[in-house]
C-alpha cells in the first residue's frame, strides 16, 4: 500500500505547486481539484471512503464550482496559466523548495499511519470516519454549533468586506 | 456600519477570546483565534479606502500564516504524542513551534513587521482593538504551554524590546509610534513568561490600561502624528497635562505605575541570574523612553498656552466616553503603591 499513497501524496503536492504558481483563479481552482483528488485518495487507501466521499461532494462540488462561478462572473478574461515564462519561475522556484525538503526527509521513518475501518470478529465493520461524523452530532453538538457559527460568521465578514459596488476598494467593479 | 453587522462581529470577537479561554483542546483554541481573526476584518476594513483595505489584507494574511502554523504544530503533536491537550504538549517540535506561531499572532520581533503597518491603515477605535483584545486570546495560550527552549522566549524577547526602542526613534506617525511600543511591551512579557507567568500577566494588564488611555487621548485629539498633537492644549488642557503621566508611564518611570512591571521582571531576571539580559532589556527601555519623552513634549512640554501662530482646529464637542478615560489613566498614573496587592492579584 505504500506506493500508491506515495504517488498520490507526492500529486498532492505538485497540484500545491500548481496553485501556487498560478495567477489566474480558473486555473489555481483546476490545481485545488486536483489536490482534492489526490487527497481523497489516499484517505480511500486509509479506509476512510465516507471522508473522501464527503470532500469531493461538498468542496469540489458546492464550494469550488461556486468560486468557479462567482470569479469567472468578476475575474480577468485573458489568463495566465502555466505555459507563461513568470508562471514557469514561480514552478521552479517552488519545486526546488521540495527538492530541498525531499533531501531532509526522504527515508525518514515517521509515525505509522492507521487505518480508518477494519472488520471485527462477527458480521460487521468499524467505520472510523462515520463513527466521527455520528459523534460530531452527538457529544460533539456544541462544537458543532460553534463551528456553523463561524461559519455563518464568515459569510457575514465576506459580505461585509465587499458590499458595495465600486466602493470598496477590493473590487475592480 | 449596519448596527445588526456590527453587533455580529463584537459578538464574535468576545466568542472568539471566550473559547480560546475556556480551551483545554488545541483545536478549539484554534477555532477561537480564527473566530477572532475573520470577527475584526470588517472591522478594520470599514471606511472601505485602499489604506485601510490594504491594512485589512495584511493582517488577514499574517494572522492565517500564525493560525496556519499553530494547526500544523497541533496535528504533528497529534501525530507524535497522540493527544491534544495544550498543557500536556511534551515533545520538542510542537513545543517549538506553537509559541513561534503566537509570536507571529501578536507581533514579536523578528515576526513583527506588520504590526506597524496595520495599525498605521487604521482608525484609533480598531487600533486599539487589535492592540488590546486580539493579544488576549494568544497570550492566554502562552500562558499554558510548557516552557520548552528556554533561550527561545529570551532571545524573543530581547529582539522585541530592543526593536521596541530602535523602531520607534525616527517615527512621527502616532499609531506607527503605538504599535513599536506593543511590541516592545510584548518583549518585556515574554522575556519573563518562562519564570512567572503572573508577571506576564500583570504586565499584559498593565499595557492593556496605559495603551487604551494613550489610544483615547489621541482620539479625542484627533490627531494621527506628532503635528496635531501640539494643539491639544486649546482642545483638552485637562488631558494635556495629564498625558505626560501616562505617556512616561508607558516608558516605565517611577513613580507611575508603568515602572512597576519593568521593575518587578527585572528583579526576577536577576533571580533568576541572567543579568546581561535585564541589563540589556533596561537599556532598551531607554530607546522607548525616549520617543514617548517626544510625545510629552510636543504635546504638553514645549510652550505655555498662548496664542497660537497658526490656525487652530475646531473645537468640537467630543461624544468620546470619559469614564473609561478616567478609570485607565488613574490606573496608568497611581497603581505603584499598590504593588504587593498587584503581585497578590495575579499569582495563582
Amino acid at each position: 500500500m505504500l506506493a500508491p499513497v506515495l504517488l498520490f501524496l507526492f500529486g498532492w503536492v505538485v497540484g500545491s505547486i500548481v496553485v501556487a504558481a498560478n495567477p489566474s483563479p480558473y486555473f489555481a481552482a483546476l490545481g485545488l481539484v486536483f489536490v482534492a483528488g489526490m487527497g481523497g485518495s489516499v484517505l480511500v487507501l486509509h479506509g476512510a471512503s465516507y471522508l473522501c466521499f464527503v470532500l469531493l461532494l461538498v468542496y469540489l462540488g458546492g464550494m469550488l464550482v461556486v468560486f468557479a462561478y462567482t470569479s469567472a462572473m468578476a475575474a480577468d478574461p485573458y489568463p495566465e496559466t502555466l505555459g507563461s515564462l513568470g508562471v514557469l519561475k514561480s514552478l521552479a522556484v517552488y519545486f526546488s523548495g521540495l527538492l530541498i525538503v525531499c533531501i531532509f526527509v526522504w527515508g525518514r521513518r515517521g509515525a505509522e499511519s492507521g487505518d480508518f475501518s477494519f472488520e471485527g470478529d462477527e458480521f460487521g465493520m468499524c467505520r472510523g470516519d462515520i463513527e466521527g461524523v455520528a459523534y460530531m452530532y452527538s457529544a460533539g453538538g456544541w462544537t458543532l454549533m460553534t463551528c456553523g457559527w463561524a461559519l455563518l460568521l464568515t459569510l457575514f465578514v465576506v459580505m461585509e468586506l465587499i458590499r458595495g459596488p465600486s466602493r470598496g476598494a477590493l473590487r475592480a467593479v | 456600519m449596519n448596527p445588526y453587522v456590527l453587533a455580529i462581529l463584537l459578538f464574535g470577537l468576545g466568542l472568539g477570546t471566550t473559547i480560546t479561554f475556556a480551551s483545554s483542546h488545541l483545536t478549539t483554541a484554534w477555532m477561537g483565534l480564527e473566530i477572532n481573526t475573520l470577527a475584526i476584518l470588517p472591522l478594520m476594513a470599514q471606511h472601505h479606502h485602499p489604506r485601510a483595505v490594504e491594512a485589512t489584507t495584511k493582517y488577514f494574511l499574517t494572522q492565517a500564516t500564525a493560525a496556519a502554523m499553530l494547526l500544523f504544530a497541533t496535528t504533528t503533536n497529534a501525530w507524535i504524542t497522540g493527544q491534544w491537550d495544550i498543557q500536556q504538549i511534551t515533545h520538542p517540535l510542537p513545543m517549538t513551534m506553537l509559541p513561534l506561531a503566537l509570536a507571529l499572532k501578536i507581533g514579536l520581533a523578528p515576526l513583527h513587521a506588520w504590526l506597524p503597518e496595520v495599525l498605521q491603515g487604521l482608525d484609533l477605535t480598531t487600533g486599539l482593538i487589535l492592540s488590546t483584545w486580539q493579544k488576549l486570546a494568544p497570550f492566554a495560550l502562552l500562558l499554558q504551554i510548557p516552557p520548552h527552549n528556554p533561550n527561545m522566549l529570551i532571545i524573543l524577547g530581547l529582539t522585541s524590546t530592543l526593536v521596541g526602542g530602535w523602531g520607534g526613534l525616527n517615527q512621527t506617525q502616532l499609531r506607527k509610534i503605538l504599535a513599536i511600543s506593543s511590541i516592545a511591551h510584548l518583549g518585556w512579557m515574554i522575556l519573563v513568561l518562562q519564570f512567572s507567568p503572573s508577571l506576564t500577566l500583570l504586565t499584559l494588564i498593565l499595557y492593556f490600561a496605559m495603551t487604551f488611555s494613550t489610544f483615547v487621548v489621541f482620539k479625542i485629539n484627533k490627531s494621527t502624528n506628532i503635528n496635531s498633537l501640539a494643539t491639544s492644549w486649546a482642545k483638552t488642557p485637562a488631558l494635556t497635562a495629564i498625558i505626560p503621566l501616562v505617556l512616561l508611564s508607558l516608558g516605565g518611570l517611577p513613580p507611575l505605575s508603568g515602572f512597576m512591571p519593568k521593575w518587578l521582571i527585572l528583579q526576577e531576571l536577576v533571580a533568576q541570574g541572567l543579568l546581561p539580559t535585564a541589563t540589556i532589556t533596561a537599556f532598551s527601555a531607554l530607546f522607548s523612553l525616549y520617543f514617548y519623552l517626544r510625545l510629552s513634549y510636543a504635546m504638553t512640554l514645549t510652550i505655555s498656552p498662548n496664542t497660537p501662530m497658526g490656525l487652530t482646529p475646531w473645537r468640537l464637542h467630543t461624544h468620546q466616553s470619559t469614564l473609561p478615560l478616567a478609570v485607565c489613566t488613574m490606573t496608568t498614573i497611581a497603581l505603584l503603591p499598590l504593588t504587593p496587592l498587584s503581585i497578590t492579584l495575579f499569582t495563582p
